[in-house]
């Protein structure tokens, strides 16, 4: 038996078996296991794939004993087939599942770094240009106009200048951050480079959450291999472009705050504080890692700007809606049948997320409800199907898109046990800054405990629409503004399971 | 306790000049190295590192991951991320709690696990998760709780 296999090596591969299969094939003579990032149609990990006539051949959901037949080529599926696959606009996760996390050569040779060249032919204020004309909104949650915060932080004089990179994915729900830093670093980092040669910063810092200790491996890793390669360090590629030449790049890991992933927070906990929200203005792009003017964006964000770079903004700003330019990684989960990331252009209605490609439901599941945007995202039942997935549609729903988290319910979900969940993840996560969240939060889980348990008390309902009023109207962060959407909606759509 | 000491000094050494030490990063090295931040240690640090102990103690309280005792030689992590909360993850967490008689924050008696909750281990489109020190596991059933400990000594 001979022959090449690629395998993920992502987290979620490997959860559900993938370093098994390696273990149990490491021995076959002949066969070389290549691991690689993944296609994020996690529902048929771990799937092994071949090299066919024409592109890969792929055997979802592989077992040890599928080997023989696999090297066989028997009953494979050609991966341009999946419909899934098919129907998706890949443009961050274009390489996903085909190259190797670590390789700088299948990186280059699968578009790496053209982004970069084409900023290096561009002065700073073309490259900010280029980024406003593509409409990019902040992909973290905020939605905030890319272009306006790089325009901000270029035009702020100061003698440091930082970059620094949100990795603190905490939204339950999403993990398109973690599969892009396990899965393709070196994209990134090259959104990072663009960005510290706009506005003229010298360090950058990728803030990891603790959970997430493979992704903080692969980065560091990552950056080494790209300051051997003259990418970063001292004397960084474009340097004389850029004068000074510097470019370090470092990864800070976080102590599992969720906090820590509002931006004032996580830049006081780079600087190795207690993690707390600061009242803004001033906004990093002018004040903020030890005062300097600091860029700081999620992840995914930076991931996207190598291709709006090497693509054009214009291109970028021709995909998805009128005001949600681009496309979003949906992370479709729950009680559905085909979990996984799905990479489309903003616009799509949720029913087709959740039916399409979500696949409907799990065996023996029925819809109940569907969460989006993570634990501060409102509910929505069928009567919500037809927003379409952007920016505005969801602003005037009250609901938000936040990191691209999709979260179906079934028919087993008590839904008075679920908003206790929700108030109860606020009241520890809750950084006290603010006393509507921090003593709301605790307020409104002994209620919901108390209803749980079927003490319900007479204005129990109002105290908690009221006290969601109070969390909304005075809380410096989201966490405290957004906590009562789930559970208000919760109390909206399944008002009998609360009485 | 010289042995704290010497920590901070490498870690303070990562810190520029020009900058105020990074308590986080020192605490990360001495946890790394102790397995906790003992509560007695705070003044200590804070003398090597030319803080206040109410700074260092901020810092130690402010985040879950730091710990001011050593854990079990396992840690076992329950998601009860939103996605997992879908696909039932209490039964799963009553099933550890059942196999290892602790309950949520707690160590066995034997000190081989302790058994805490992560708000999303990432592992979202393979629900329920558990993740046990850095490995996570997807796709855990109550039914194969067992097999998934036993693995860990």
């Amino acid at each position: 038996m001979t022959g090449r296999l690629y395998l993920s090596q992502d987290t979620s591969a490997r959860a559900v078996g993938a370093d098994r299969l390696a273990r149990a094939w490491a021995k076959v003579p002949g066969l070389e296991l290549v691991r690689t990032s993944s296609r994020g149609a996690i529902f048929m990990e771990p799937l092994v794939e071949m090299d066919g006539p024409h592109g890969r051949i792929g055997w979802p959901n592989a077992g040890e004993r599928d080997l023989p037949g696999i090297l066989q080529g028997e009953n494979g599926t050609p991966i341009e087939r999946i419909p899934y696959l098919a129907k998706q606009t890949r443009v961050t996760f274009a390489n996903a599942g085909v190259t190797r996390p670590l390789s700088l050569d299948d990186y280059r040779t699968h578009g790496g770094f053209q982004g970069l060249e084409a900023a290096l032919r561009l002065t700073p204020q073309k490259i900010v240009e280029e980024i406003t004309v593509s409409k990019l909104r902040g992909r973290g949650g905020a939605a905030f106009p890319v272009g306006l915060k790089w325009q901000a932080a270029l035009e702020t004089h100061a003698d440091r200048k930082y970059v620094v990179a949100n990795a603190d994915e905490g939204d339950a729900g999403t993990y398109c951050d973690r599969m892009i830093m396990e899965g393709e670093p070196f994209r990134l980092i090259e959104g990072m480079l663009i960005a510290a040669y706009a506005v003229g910063a010298t360090e950058g810092y990728i803030y990891c959450r603790y959970e997430y200790p493979a992704a903080a491996r692969l980065l560091r890793d990552a950056i080494a291999l790209l300051t051997e390669a003259g990418y970063l360090g001292d004397e960084a590629l474009g340097s004389q472009a850029r004068g000074g030449g510097r470019f370090m790049l470092e990864v800070f890991v976080g102590a599992g705050s969720y906090v820590c992933g509002e931006e004032t927070a996580l830049l006081q906990s780079l600087e190795g504080k207690r993690g707390m929200v600061q009242a803004k203005p001033p906004y990093p792009a002018v004040s903020g890692l030890y005062g300097k003017p600091t860029l700081i964006s999620n992840v995914l964000t930076f991931a996207t700007i190598p291709a709006i770079l090497a693509r054009g903004g214009a291109w970028h700003a021709s995909l998805g809606t009128e005001h949600s330019k681009g496309t979003i990684p949906l992370q479709i989960g729950g009680r559905v049948k085909q979990p996984g990331l799905v990479e489309v252009p903003f616009g799509l209605t949720l029913e087709d997320a959740i039916e399409e490609f979500g696949g409907g439901m799990a065996a023996g599941a029925r819809f109940k409800a569907v969460q989006v945007g993570g634990p501060l995202g409102s509910l929505f039942t069928k009567s919500g199907f037809k927003t379409p997935i952007c920016y505005d549609a969801f602003a005037r729903a009250g609901a938000i898109l936040g990191h691209g988290g999709i979260v179906v319910f079934d028919q087993e979900t008590d839904m008075v046990e679920l908003a206790r969940h929700f108030m109860a993840f606020t009241a520890d996560e809750s950084c006290g800054k603010c006393t509507p969240c921090r003593v709301g939060s605790v307020r409104a889980r002994e209620i919901l405990d108390g209803i749980g348990l079927g003490r319900r008390r007479p204005g129990d309902l109002e105290l908690l629409a009221d006290l969601g009023e109070t969390m909304k109207a005075a809380s410096l962060c989201a966490l405290g503004q957004r906590a009562p959407y789930p559970v208000l909606t919760a109390i909206e759509h399944f008002r009998k399971e609360f009485q | 306790m010289n042995r704290i000491a010497s920590l901070l000094e490498r870690a303070r050494s990562a810190d520029p000049d020009d900058r105020p030490p990074n308590i986080l990063r020192a605490l990360h090295a001495v946890q790394a190295a102790l397995g906790s931040v003992p509560q007695d240690s705070v003044p200590e640090i804070a003398a090597a590192l030319g803080v206040t102990e109410a700074d260092v103690a901020g810092v130690l309280l402010g985040y879950p991951e730091l710990r001011t005792r050593p854990p079990g030689r396992h840690v076992v992590r329950v998601c009860l991320g939103e996605s997992c909360v879908a696909n039932h993850c209490g039964r799963v967490l009553k099933e550890v709690e059942k196999k290892l008689g602790v309950r949520l924050g707690d160590t066995t008696r034997d000190g081989r696990f302790t058994l805490e909750k992560i708000y999303c281990a990432g592992n979202c489109a393979a629900s329920p998760s558990v993740m046990i020190d850095e490995d996570v596991h997807g796709r855990v059933a109550p039914a194969s709780v067992g097999a998934l400990l036993k693995d860990y000594r």
